[in-house]
């Protein structure tokens, strides 16, 4: 179940984080974090009582008892340096411009330098206090965009309104290379005609004047509230006379890159550590620390760097080393609810790569809902969390998970653990007991293959698990533990799905919107069971209607298509996530997670050094 | 000599030729490609295939082998798909760092190694050689890996002696005398932990060597003559006995390179060796082929370097 560590690695480097797409994930550890620690500190910070994380009974923890907002302790110090450690087995790829880039390392570091024009709440929903402010027409497709006067790039000239046209024409041109021309930008109108040539200009973008923008969208949806806009303008002046195919191999992204956020780059060590010095300029106001310094730090390290001061944050930290560590004095750990879940999914059908579209089988082994849900009832999750996880994995109840709280139906109780009821679901269904197993209804015998993948140490134990489980309610069930890539060549990542694997234990990482089209709809690769049914289609499809734009309406279609895919199951989720960041007591106004309202211009430190734990 | 000389480079033509068939075939039998990770809804299916279509990941293999080779021939190694950078200018700037972290590896190496074996063979048998043959075997039985991890643990966070990462300091300005400081202080711990396990092999050799070597004859002679004992050893025993290690000097090099890939990871000091294993794990393959090839390259040269020294101090295996 778990991912490998290594294929973590490889798959979030490939994830497009800030891209608000749904990727997949092995279920393995997120691997990151540093301790930092050095000697002196013996100032305010250091005197006061050291916060350590939440108590835990029994070596358990709860994610509801983490803050995502630091906890400040002591006075903010007149500028000062902030270690940071960028946690990655890996260097980073150097493609330093949110319109290029596509490791999850590489957009760390842009974050220190560079930003989006819009801002979004803690649901994920564009707000008007960015760099940028947006109106929208009546009808929902037009988009006005207003940049702020202050707003300028780290060479001092203003971001115009001509810098986001321009970074929509780059990515629609056919030359471009990098990897976010998607549905999101045929969604404009005219972009694909542009794209194929046939135009010269994209119709649908215009600009208004220096600093407004109007973008016109072919169909109207709450999506483009949720991150459906590109928010991240490319400067003009410099990258305006270059060959885009050659833009991203230039200089002006991987040795001087530019932004317009609250530092600027000094120097780069390429794939180790980067040198940022405070923009004074910054729109929101100069940033209270002098410097940043990014280094990379292996997962294998960071205990120690955190420990020795050495490092005050990390953009993540490998959570199986957290009980171990969880008392450390000098650090705080913050913790929210990542945007993840676990699942089991049932091959249900083929993928139809003629009409690009999921070709259900009604006679698949998996076929039959009774057997599915009695394989639910059967596997006990909160168990799993405990043991494996110390609490810091969780049985999931639907498709939706409670990272996203405005939709994710905390009444729906998903399938409690009941393997009496789960033997009783099969007996009724006609999955009678012939010597150690059951049969199929018809009396043929029944063997499901499950599939796993490899990869961090409790894989294997985890899988077997749930074999046990099965078996103990008369299923014959098969365990095959694969690496990552085989494992999704074998579910199916290129539409030949392998007719050997009846059920597979995969993970998604989903979007900052919700709409769960993409994994679950019809005409999706990436609904790997290849599912479909009238009902869910037509309930993902009134989510991003327009009359969805209603917050409570769209909640209420949500609710319904969780229950239907509790009824339906064809995945079950198993388990949801907790993301953990520890940072150093000397560190002030820092907070992870959307919509907290503290920005990085206000990260200060209170001491002159990293505090060493005790 | 030179024959030789020319005769062995000629042979590693084919060598070469048929570890680049190798290479290529086993990073083609390893499940995925470089896009095999990109699964994401936001991203069309169809994009990707084309994507596989302009990268020729769809032709069958003789077709890529040849395009790859035709051009590897004229020193275009291809494109990192993940760093987006041409192949030859990735390496580049990984393989000085390695090459410096070898280099200083191999001083390392024989400066522990050539006073351990003198000490240890001019003294045999007695408490100190004990101690020094006692260091070696636990050289020899102790991985790489761990003596790294402790090196690190030990002097880089428990006495804070050394950085813990990276090949120079955040900031530092290319060029500066400070900032090749800076770079050596950095590559000294790694630099240590493998020189501390691969001068075992050396230790025992010039240690045999020297024991063997003094009980020759000509020994005899030179004391009989009335040499003095430092006399003896300088200039008679050592000499004699360092031939085995100058032969052995090319293979060093080669062992190396395996030394490297570990100890880079685990300082993540980025050099080639640290490249390569995150490129496997991404499947990028235009990088591990080259590599590899690299790496392959390296181990012949390495001992054909072994033989033209071996024959150049040793004129009894002067081959005709």
């Amino acid at each position: 179940m778990t991912k490998r560590k290594t294929a973590k690695t490889m798959l979030v480097s490939l994830m497009l984080v800030l891209s608000l797409a749904v990727t997949a994930c092995g279920s393995g550890n997120n691997e990151a974090a540093e301790p930092s620690a050095t000697t002196a500190a013996t100032d305010a910070a250091a005197t006061t009582a050291p916060t350590t994380a939440p108590a835990s009974e029994d070596g358990l923890y709860n994610i509801a008892d983490f803050s995502n907002v630091k906890t400040n302790q002591g006075e903010a110090l007149e500028g000062g340096t902030l270690n940071y450690g960028l946690v990655s087995d890996t260097p980073f790829e150097g493609t330093l411009n949110f319109n290029f880039y596509s490791g999850n390392p590489d957009s760390k570091v842009l974050e220190w330098f560079d930003e989006g024009l819009l801002t979004w709440d803690k649901d994920y929903v564009y707000t008007n206090d960015g760099a940028a402010t947006y109106e929208v027409s009546e009808d929902g497709r037009t988009f006005t965009f207003t940049i702020r006067d202050n707003v300028n790039w780290h060479d001092g000239k203003p971001v115009t309104a001509e810098d986001w046209l321009f970074a929509h024409e780059v990515i629609g041109n056919p030359a471009y290379d990098g990897p976010r021309y998607g549905s999101d930008f045929t969604n404009i109108e005219g972009m694909e005609a542009y794209h194929d040539g046939t135009a010269k200009t994209i119709s649908g973008i215009k600009v208004l004047n220096e600093k407004q923008l109007e973008i016109t969208y072919i169909k109207s949806t709450p999506s483009l509230l949720t991150g459906s806009i590109w928010t991240y303008p490319l400067a003009k002046h410099i990258f305006g006379a270059m060959d885009v195919a050659k833009i991203s191999a230039s200089p002006e992204v991987r040795q001087k890159p530019i932004g317009f956020g609250p530092f600027k780059v000094e120097s780069i060590v390429p794939g180790e550590s980067v040198v940022y010095v405070k923009n004074e300029d910054y729109w929101r106001g100069a940033p209270k620390l002098d410097k940043v310094v990014l280094k990379v730090v292996p997962p294998t390290t960071v205990v120690q760097e955190l420990k020795a001061g050495n490092i005050d944050l990390v953009d993540s930290f490998p959570i199986d080393q957290f009980p171990d560590n969880s008392g450390l004095s000098n650090v705080e750990y913050l913790g929210a609810v990542d945007r993840a879940y676990t699942y089991v999914g049932f091959k249900l059908g083929k993928w139809d790569a003629a009409k690009s579209v999921v070709a259900p089988d009604p006679n698949a082994k998996m076929g039959n809902v009774a057997l599915r849900k009695a394989m639910w009832q059967a596997v006990d999750n909160d168990a799993v969390g405990k043991n494996f996880y110390h609490g810091l994995r969780w049985n999931a109840t639907t498709l939706i998970p409670p990272s996203h709280p405005e939709f994710h139906d905390d009444s729906n109780p998903g399938m409690p653990y009941d393997p009496e009821a789960a033997k009783k679901t099969l007996e009724d269904a006609g999955f009678k007991m012939n010597g150690e197993f059951r049969t199929n209804p018809d009396g043929t015998p029944l063997t499901i293959n499950f599939i796993s993948m490899t990869g961090s140490d409790i894989a294997e134990p985890l899988a077997q698990y749930y074999v046990q489980s099965w078996k103990a309610i008369g299923l014959n069930v098969t365990l095959e533990m694969v690496e990552f890539n085989t494992f999704y060549d074998r579910v199916g990542s290129n539409g030949e799905d392998d007719p050997s694997v009846d059920v597979y234990q995969g993970a998604w990482t989903v979007g900052i919107d919700v709409d769960p089209q993409g994994l679950y709809g019809r005409d999706a690769i990436y609904n790997f069971p290849r599912y479909a049914n009238e009902e869910s289609d037509r309930l993902m499809a009134e989510g991003v209607s327009e009359e969805a734009f209603d917050v409570e309406k769209r909640k209420e279609i949500y609710k319904e298509w969780q229950a239907l895919m509790v009824e339906e199951i064809p995945v079950f989720p198993t388990l949801y996530r907790a993301a953990l960041v520890p940072v150093n007591n000397r560190v002030l106004n820092y907070a992870i997670g959307d919509g907290t309202g503290i920005y990085l211009n206000e990260l200060a430190v209170s001491a002159d050094k990293g505090i060493a734990a005790k | 000599m030179w024959k030789i000389i020319v005769r062995r480079l000629l042979i590693m033509i084919p060598q070469v030729f048929l570890l680049s068939i190798l290479v290529f075939l086993m990073a083609k039998a390893m499940p995925g490609d470089a896009l095999t990770g990109m699964l994401d809804p936001n991203i069309d299916p169809a994009a990707i295939e084309a994507m596989r279509e302009r990268l020729g990941l769809n032709d069958p293999w003789h077709i890529q082998y040849w395009n790859w080779i035709s051009n590897a021939v004229q020193g275009d190694l291809g494109q990192s798909f993940n760093f987006k950078m041409p192949v030859t200018e990735l390496i580049g700037q990984r393989m000085m760092n390695t090459l410096w972290l070898s280099l200083a590896t191999l001083i390392l190496t024989y400066l522990i190694a050539i006073p351990l074996g003198i000490l240890s063979g001019r003294f045999n048998d007695t408490w100190g050689d004990r101690l020094i043959t006692g260091y070696t075997y636990i050289g020899f039985a102790a991985p790489l890996f761990i003596v790294a991890l402790v090196m690190l643990w030990m002097f880089g966070f428990y006495f804070s002696w050394f950085p813990t990462g990276g090949s120079v300091s955040p900031g530092a300005v290319p060029g500066s005398f400070s900032y090749v400081l800076d770079k050596i202080y950095h590559l000294l711990l790694p630099a240590l932990s493998i020189a501390l396990i691969t001068t075992v092999g050396t230790v025992q050799y010039l240690r045999n060597e020297i024991i063997d070597t003094k009980q020759k004859d000509f020994i005899l002679t030179a004391r009989a003559k009335g040499a003095s004992e430092s006399r003896v050893y300088n200039r008679h025993i050592l000499r004699n006995s360092l031939l085995p290690i100058a032969a052995f000097f090319g293979y060093e090099l080669t062992g190396l390179i395996g030394g490297t890939i570990f100890v880079e990871s685990i300082f993540s000091y980025p050099g080639m060796g640290q490249l390569f294993l995150g490129s496997i794990v991404i499947r990028d393959f235009t990088v591990v082929t080259a590599i590899v090839l690299l790496y392959g390259i390296a181990t012949i040269i390495g001992s054909l370097l072994s033989d033209i020294i071996l024959s150049i101090v040793d004129p009894r295996i002067r081959i005709k």
